[in-house]
């Protein structure tokens, strides 16, 4: 592995580089959360960075032709190869480096996905790049629970019961998208043990996402985060309260903060306190109740959704994180 | 033979279910008077972003045939009436599709119709309102801009108050009885058909004369030829920021030279920057790296970053230190820190009044929580049937 | 062009008994390339397996990425072109179908990434033996693309691949075909030049200011609208129509400093009073240039015309070698059901490239050889009979012939 750019832990708000390699030029919905993780994700890695981002809304509102929001270099890649563009930048660059062809320095390499292009299309391809020690890169999926830049239609990623474009509540059926998919990084983080750094994200908790990209560039290897990001548009709110939604789903315990490094498993922030028992989860009703898209719920979707909740603090193996129990009695037969 | 053309000017996501509603009332209404049309959203603004500007077409024709010479056209490129559902867009359109700010009235014909939901007057829209340079007439919907999201919408009747009013400026394309009949088939609903009608009784149109309107030149880019444009789909990035205003101490970001947010914004953020503690929640938390950060630490909304999100606002830990205030009410983009340093007690005695008038007035941008719509609606509905205008 | 000096005298290199795709990877040692990327397809993927082998004995150092799919191998060389290093890549058949949505982009992304296409048929059903469909796939899309007909031309045309792929005029990707099993399993002898050579005639990739890099930042391919593609698309035309020049200067400079005689975009085989011509790409050249052969020892003029390149498509060459013909064969491995003459790709253009040529010559589309049926003299000569008829009758056959195909046994 070559060495990495050693990024030191930011302690507060307050030690926040005011550099952005972010800025404006973008053309991203009014409050998008997800634009606010490319800024704190480019702001926590430096100018000797290169991105790559899947197609998707941090694409297409992004980088719209003639102007862009990206300081640092910046290069699109196709939907399903998130993955495989971290590996190819990265092998291109240590190739280069190791050959003389190229100034040998530690370059950050970040390819970032949506949840269409993470949790979906783009699964296999990242699996692979997690397994090449070799290389150092980071692949960031930003889930903002929708095929969100072609209208909003449903995604592996997308909560349950929401309403889409591919799941409008109608007479027959009140229930289109009855999937749950939701622990993409722990699917990830179980199955690749070459890979050092696996975490979970949201951008209302600014620091500690500044932080987990900083420790998975740091520490090297194939790394993996998945930030939750909430989207006035899909999700049906006003845009100025993106940063209240990403608090109550940690706070209700819909979605957990996480980080896996060198196979340990640490809980982040309010999580943390909800895992030790420190707080109680708040009641999933009061983050549904927020978003136009689980309008058309009934008080029985509404306990359902809660039971779901529920069960992944209360019956899974690793709360929040794996489903799977441990059971040492003895083989089934 | 006549083909009438209207456009629909709305803020992308918040008002799309409204300006489609507009747009096939107003064809399914033509079609009850023997006409033909089509209605359709303006493909190059999709996909939509929540407040970006947006546009949707209602093309008129007396037959099949007059109709397919107008759709020859990828879209209208003058229309009988302009319908801006949202007055903080008589600044200009600068849509996400385009470089540059549109006039509101650029494809208003002569002795076409511009037709405003506002609750400013005539006069003061018009310092908004560039020049045309040819006559065409100004029309008001009293009342606020109808935002709601993507899935629930707000049905406070501000479709079928367009459509009344539709009918007084362009009584050529479609009558009163028309909308009445159509309104009534498509939403069962004897309180819209009373608004559309209401709206149509109390509709008045004001002349404007070529010289009226803001005389201010809108930006305008002019694009590369192939033969300039750099090779292999490449431009170059936006360069790094500096200090504060190019000096020592703080930090403002480079910004797009050709994306200015001109008109993204129905709201802006106004800073007390006396109470603020220099937290960094907004410079930290705002999407759109708006904040320039001064050398003492503070946080100066740059405008022409700002696409009026309201997150700044939200996040800030002190009361009224950030407040989201109507765009409608500005003309400039200048600093609010630059004028603070110039002129503290000026700068504080304009915040205070602003918030204070403000308070009565604050824009809705969407979902708050569920029933929120039909608590607004009530409330507006019986002071609309009580006759006032909202 | 410079002129052959003294200090250019020939370097030897050394023989080999080597196979089309071993020559390959001959080219990608002699290339020095950066990044590879492989993935299990036959015919083509004996490159890799000869690859990995000079990597693991030190022959070449490369990263050597086995990818999880076609898309992803073709996407690992397109950003590792992006940030500057020499790549190669390559499919068959399905896979690069698999790998089509990369090798579209990465056309339009102006990257010189190098790819072996084996040609093989496409699914369904699985069949291993050649077609041209899979490479033909690409040919609107700005890869550069040629056919190899021996193993000896492999190595030198990926050499020449390089140099006209990465040269800033050009920027564009390369695709090298080679006909399935008769090219990509067969054993030849190939003269591999010195290394001090190539370095001569192949100077280092340098993307310039369009390179990925910290030091470059620039942003790569923002979404555009109706307003810009259509001027980017002019670019790539433009950078196509550039290339063509480019690859006459690369066959000069790779004449001179190997000392070779190559033709840069045909091989003319006795067309100079030929009455009737055959036309094709790869492989097939070997028989039907026997027939021509044993046709002229029978006082016919016959004569064949082998395209090497195919994109950009040799206009001139085609033109000036076919039009003294009283009529033209050509032989499509390959199909384009439902086209205007119910034929093959490359007889469409061939025709298309004859349409000016007064007084128009007339065409004649075989398709042969399909799923990698061997192209026997019989078949030879029956393509050139009825072209024969052709050029006597003065006017185009439109029916196209499948040569070979089985008819009911009576």
């Amino acid at each position: 592995m070559t060495t990495t750019q050693k990024l030191p832990a930011i302690r507060g708000v307050h030690n926040a580089p005011l550099e952005e390699f972010y800025t404006s030029g973008h053309r991203t919905c009014q409050g998008c959360e997800s634009a606010l993780v490319m800024k704190l994700m480019i702001k926590a890695a430096g100018p000797r960075t290169v991105v790559l981002g899947s197609t998707g809304c941090m694409y297409v509102a992004n980088t719209t032709y003639y102007s862009t929001p990206w300081v640092v270099p910046w290069m699109h890649t196709q939907l399903g190869s998130s993955g495989s563009a971290a590996t190819g930048a990265a092998a291109g660059l240590k190739a280069l480096m190791k050959k003389g062809k190229m100034k040998e320095e530690p370059i950050n390499v970040i390819s970032f996905c949506g949840d269409g292009g993470g949790a979906d299309m783009g699964l296999s391809a990242i699996s692979a790049s997690l397994t090449h020690p070799e290389y150092n890169h980071l692949v960031l999926m930003y889930d903002n629970e929708s095929y969100a830049n072609t209208d909003i239609q449903v995604s592996g990623s997308s909560p349950w019961g929401a309403h889409t474009s591919f799941s409008p509540p109608g007479k027959a059926r009140r229930i289109m998208h009855d999937r749950w998919k939701k622990n993409t990084a722990a699917m990830l983080a179980h199955g690749h043990p070459k890979s050092r750094y696996i975490a979970t994200g949201c951008a209302s908790y600014a620091v500690d996402l500044l932080n987990k990209v900083r420790r998975a560039l740091t520490l090297g290897g194939p790394t993996f985060i998945h930030s939750f990001d909430p989207c006035p548009k899909g999700w049906d709110y006003d845009p100025r309260y993106s940063h209240e939604l990403g608090m109550l789903a940690v706070e209700t315990g819909l979605w957990v903060q996480w980080e896996i490094e060198d196979g340990v498993l640490r809980y982040s922030g309010p999580s943390r306190m909800i895992a030790i028992g420190r707080r109680k989860r708040k009641p999933i009703v009061e983050y549904l109740k927020r978003q136009g898209r689980f309008a058309h719920f009934t008080e029985e979707d509404i306990a359902y959704f809660q039971s779901q909740v529920d069960e992944i603090w209360e019956k899974w193996g690793t709360p929040g994180v794996s489903s799977v129990k441990l059971d040492l009695k003895g083989d089934r037969a | 033979m006549t083909t009438y053309a209207v456009e629909v000017v709305y803020r992308g996501i918040f008002q799309r279910t409204l300006s489609r509603n507009i747009c096939r009332g107003i064809v399914l209404a033509a079609h009850k008077g023997g006409k033909i049309g089509t209605a359709f959203g303006r493909y190059g603004d999709s996909p939509e972003r929540n407040g970006i500007p947006a546009k949707y077409f209602a093309v008129v024709a007396d037959d099949q045939l007059e109709l397919e010479e107008s759709l020859a056209k990828y879209e209208p490129k003058e229309v009988d009436v302009t319908i801006c559902v949202d007055d903080t867009l008589c600044k200009g359109v600068e849509s996400w599709a385009w470089y540059g700010l549109q006039p509101i009235n650029a494809l208003t014909k002569e002795g076409g119709a511009l037709l405003v939901t506002s609750k400013q007057a005539a006069d003061a829209l018009l310092e908004d309102i560039h020049r045309k340079g040819m006559p065409y007439r100004l029309a008001i919907v009293s009342g606020p801009a109808s935002f709601s999201g993507l899935w629930v919408y707000k049905d406070d009747h501000t479709d079928v108050r367009i459509l009344g009013a539709l009918a007084r400026v362009c009584p050529g394309l479609v009558s009163m009885e028309a909308y009445e009949q159509v309104i009534q088939e498509i939403w069962s609903n004897e309180a819209k058909v009373r608004s559309a009608r209401r709206s149509y009784d109390q509709t008045r149109v004001r002349p404007v004369e070529p010289a009226e309107g803001n005389t201010s030149v809108p930006f305008s880019f002019t694009k590369p030829g192939w033969t300039q444009m750099r090779e292999a789909l490449t431009i170059v990035g936006v360069p790094q920021g500096a200090g504060f205003r190019g000096g020592q101490g703080g930090f403002q970001p480079a910004r797009s030279e050709v994306f200015k947010k001109f008109s993204t914004r129905t709201m802006r953020p106004i800073v007390n920057f006396q109470t603020c503690t220099k937290c960094t929640l907004c410079w930290l938390q705002c999407p759109d790296s708006c904040f320039d950060v001064t050398p003492d630490g503070r946080y100066d909304a740059n405008l022409e970053a700002c696409c009026g999100c309201g997150v700044c606002a939200d996040v800030c830990p002190v009361a009224d230190c950030v407040t989201m205030v109507n765009e409608a009410h500005f003309n400039d983009n200048s600093s609010q820190y630059d004028w603070f340093q110039r002129d503290k007690d000026g700068y504080l005695r304009w915040l205070t009044e602003t918030v204070a008038q403000q308070k009565g007035e604050q824009r809705s941008h969407g979902f708050h929580h569920w029933g929120q719509y039909k608590e607004e609606i009530a409330a507006a509905a019986a002071a609309s049937e009580a006759g006032h205008d909202n | 062009m410079t002129t052959r000096t003294a200090e250019e005298a020939p370097v030897a290199g050394r023989e080999e008994l080597i196979s089309g795709s071993e020559a390959i990877a001959q080219a990608c040692a002699l290339a020095d390339i950066d990044v590879v990327t492989a993935y299990p397809i036959r015919p083509y993927d004996t490159v890799m397996q000869f690859l990995s082998r000079l990597i693991a004995d030190g022959a070449l150092k490369c990263e050597f990425i086995v990818a999880e799919s076609e898309h992803s191998q073709f996407e690992i060389v397109k950003h590792a072109s992006a940030v500057g290093a020499r790549t190669f890549v390559g499919s068959s058949g399905v896979g690069w179908f698999y790998a089509l949505e990369a090798i579209a982009v990465t056309a339009g992304l102006r990257l010189p990434v190098v790819a072996l296409v084996g040609n093989r048929a496409l699914d369904d059903p699985g069949a291993f033996g050649c077609e041209h469909n899979d490479a033909l796939a690409v040919r609107d899309l700005g890869w550069l693309m040629n056919w190899v007909s021996t193993g000896q031309e492999a190595l030198d045309t990926a050499l020449i691949a390089w140099r006209v792929a990465e040269d800033p005029r050009v920027f564009l990707p390369c695709a090298i075909s080679a006909d399935g099993a008769f090219l990509t399993h067969s054993q030849q002898i190939v003269r591999v030049p010195d290394k001090r050579l190539v370095d001569r005639f192949l100077p280092p990739y340098n993307r310039g200011d369009l390179q990925l890099h910290p030091d470059n930042p620039i942003t790569i391919a923002p979404q555009v609208n109706e307003d810009w593609l259509m001027e980017m698309r002019k670019q790539t035309d433009a950078a196509m129509r550039r290339s063509r020049d480019v690859i006459i200067e690369a066959y000069l400079d790779f004449n001179r400093i190997f000392h070779r005689d190559l033709t840069p975009f045909t091989e003319e085989y006795m067309t100079e009073d030929a009455e009737v011509i055959l036309v094709g790409v790869g492989t097939l050249a070997l028989p039907i240039k026997v027939a021509v052969r044993r046709l002229r020892e029978q006082g016919q003029k016959v004569g064949f015309l082998r395209l090497k390149w195919f994109r950009p498509f040799p206009m001139p060459e085609v033109q000036k070698a076919l039009s003294k013909a009283k009529a033209v064969g050509v032989i499509d491995r390959d199909y384009s059901f439902g086209s205007p003459m119910h034929g093959g790709v490359l007889a469409h253009e061939v025709r298309s490239a004859l349409y000016d040529v007064e007084p128009r010559v007339p065409v004649v589309n075989f398709v042969a050889g399909l799923g990698g049926r061997e192209i026997t003299q019989p078949f030879a000569r029956e393509m050139f009979a009825i072209t024969q008829q052709a050029a006597q009758s003065g006017a185009s056959d439109t029916q196209t012939h499948w040569i070979g195909v089985r008819e009911n046994q009576e």
